[in-house]
């Protein structure tokens, strides 16, 4: 049987000032689901984010990727997890020094695939995207949409089994969105999973997705 | 393959984007290493001052006035048969009367026309290896158990003072070594961090990606390992070319051999690549 993609169990966290971010958080997403936590702006959406990819820690409980305990001395699970995770939005921004396609691409170079495949995937997500036109262009000179977009373009590229996307809408005009949300259909019907954080509900019609409500750090 | 070509893009947007900071560290690390090299050489060509003076150690072995002039050639096999000694050569008394004469002149010798107080003797050649305090003190050990010797003479004192000298020269010489090369990797990594630091949001969106230390580390450990490499070769470079432009007509000049020259260049090189390493591993770790 498969392991739960991402199983948070019991999570409690405060913040620096002493309040609640998660107090006694739980959630399973199994492979090929997707969820959807809604949230107000700093219920907590992005920390959760954070929480999986390892960038912040939970006071108590537990965080499981792919079956694999997150923890903080941990570096090599936390590794090995950050590269099953596309991530679009919050934490993941782009990297400044490098081109479009050298962003895109990105994961691939780190999971050392074969140039040939590299190629021919960034071609692909490029003309998908519609992003041929700044493919030499560096961050600083993409508008709002193409930032999104690029960042789409890079969680899509190495097929990893979960992309993490948190504020799918931001930034976007109704046209792109549209797109966007075709592509989120798309990872959904593929059999990956999706953890999606909005303020505002999305993707009900998102194949095998469940929404949450993130409220005063629980689910419900 | 693939992590290769990125390794190497990196190096280069590095180099292209941080020309002036990297050129400032080739430039600090050529002055450094150039300091180390003159030193190498001060410290060749008085080694070589040294042995020069060593070779001209005399040690003489007095023959017992009871030895017959019969038996000088079996002790002098005798003593060309112990360790360390090259040759044995025998000092007559009128031979030794004539290099006493030569040295102080006839005068100091006048009323000893018809006697010859002088004893023979032999003059040693030592093999170099056996030209310190103790290996030469080793042989006398030796040449003393030797029946039909006397005494064995030669010059203690400065020879004992030579080898303090030598010692404290090669001291001071290692000191200065180490501490120029630890400034080297102090002042490499210092700029490794400088150019690092602006790059900190990159480095945090490729841990997030899943690339570790080293993938992230590479280039910066490439770059060291130029920078450190082609500092030092260029620090030998100025001093063969000032060796075109400068003669010393006293002093004979001891370079290092190219071999060697070459395994200091490897070694700086191994020292920025540390430094390339050491420059990054706290911004990621930090960020970790």
């Amino acid at each position: 049987m498969k392991e739960p993609v991402i199983e948070l169990e019991n999570i409690h966290m405060r913040t620096d000032r002493g309040g609640h971010v998660f107090r006694d958080l739980n959630l399973k997403v199994e492979p090929g689901q997707s969820a959807v936590i809604v949230g107000s702006s700093g219920c907590g959406k992005t920390s959760l984010a954070e929480l999986l990819v390892g960038l912040r820690f939970a006071d108590n409980g537990t965080v499981k990727l792919f079956g694999d305990t997150i923890r903080r001395r941990g570096r090599r699970a936390i590794r090995k997890a950050r590269k099953r995770i596309g991530g679009v939005g919050g934490p993941f921004g782009l990297l400044p020094m490098l081109t479009v396609s050298e962003n895109i691409t990105l994961p691939l170079v780190i999971a050392g695939e074969r140039q040939k495949l590299q190629r021919e995937r960034l071609l692909r997500m490029l003309s998908e995207f519609s992003l041929l036109k700044v493919a030499g262009q560096y961050p600083e000179n993409l508008t709002r949409v193409e930032y999104s977009l690029v960042q789409f373009a890079r969680a899509a590229i190495a097929n990893q089994p979960l992309i993490i996307i948190d504020e799918p809408s931001a930034g976007l005009d109704p046209k792109t969105y549209r797109r966007v949300f075709e592509f989120l259909v798309k990872v959904a019907l593929s059999g990956r999973s999706m953890l999606i954080l909005a303020s505002e509900p999305v993707g009900r019609e998102i194949p095998g997705t469940v929404t949450y409500n993130l409220v005063n750090g629980e689910l419900a | 393959m693939t992590r290769i070509a990125h390794i190497v893009r990196e190096l280069l947007r590095n180099l292209r984007r941080n020309s002036g900071t990297a050129l400032a560290s080739v430039l600090s690390l050529t002055l450094l290493f150039l300091l180390f090299d003159l030193f190498w050489l001060a410290a060749g060509t008085s080694d070589r001052f040294y042995q020069d003076l060593l070779s001209g150690i005399e040690v003489e072995v007095f023959v017992d006035e009871e030895v017959a002039d019969s038996t000088i050639a079996s002790l002098g096999e005798r003593l060309e048969a112990v360790e360390g000694i090259l040759n044995a050569g025998y000092i007559s008394r009128e031979a030794a009367r004539e290099r006493l004469t030569g040295l102080v002149g006839a005068d100091l010798l006048v009323g000893y026309d018809e006697t010859n107080p002088l004893p023979r003797s032999f003059v040693l050649a030592v093999d170099q290896e056996y030209l310190t305090s103790e290996r030469l003190e080793q042989v006398e050990r030796e040449v003393e158990k030797i029946g039909g010797t006397g005494e064995v003479h030669y010059s203690r004192v400065w020879l004992a003072k030579a080898e303090n000298t030598k010692s404290i020269f090669l001291q001071v010489g290692l000191a200065l070594g180490a501490l120029i090369l630890a400034t080297a990797l102090v002042s490499s990594t210092n700029n490794i961090r400088l150019m690092t630091r602006a790059r900190a949001v990159g480095f945090r969106q490729m841990q997030l990606l899943g690339a570790g230390r080293l993938f992230i580390s590479l280039p910066f450990i490439v770059e060291g390992f130029i920078i450190g490499g082609l500092s030092a070769a260029l620090g030998w470079a100025i001093i063969f070319y000032g060796r075109t432009k400068i003669t010393f007509s006293r002093i004979e000049i001891v370079f290092p051999s190219q071999d060697d020259i070459i395994l200091f260049c490897l070694v700086t090189a191994l020292l920025g690549a540390i430094s390339g390493y050491f420059g990054l591993r706290k911004l990621l770790k930090e960020q970790a």
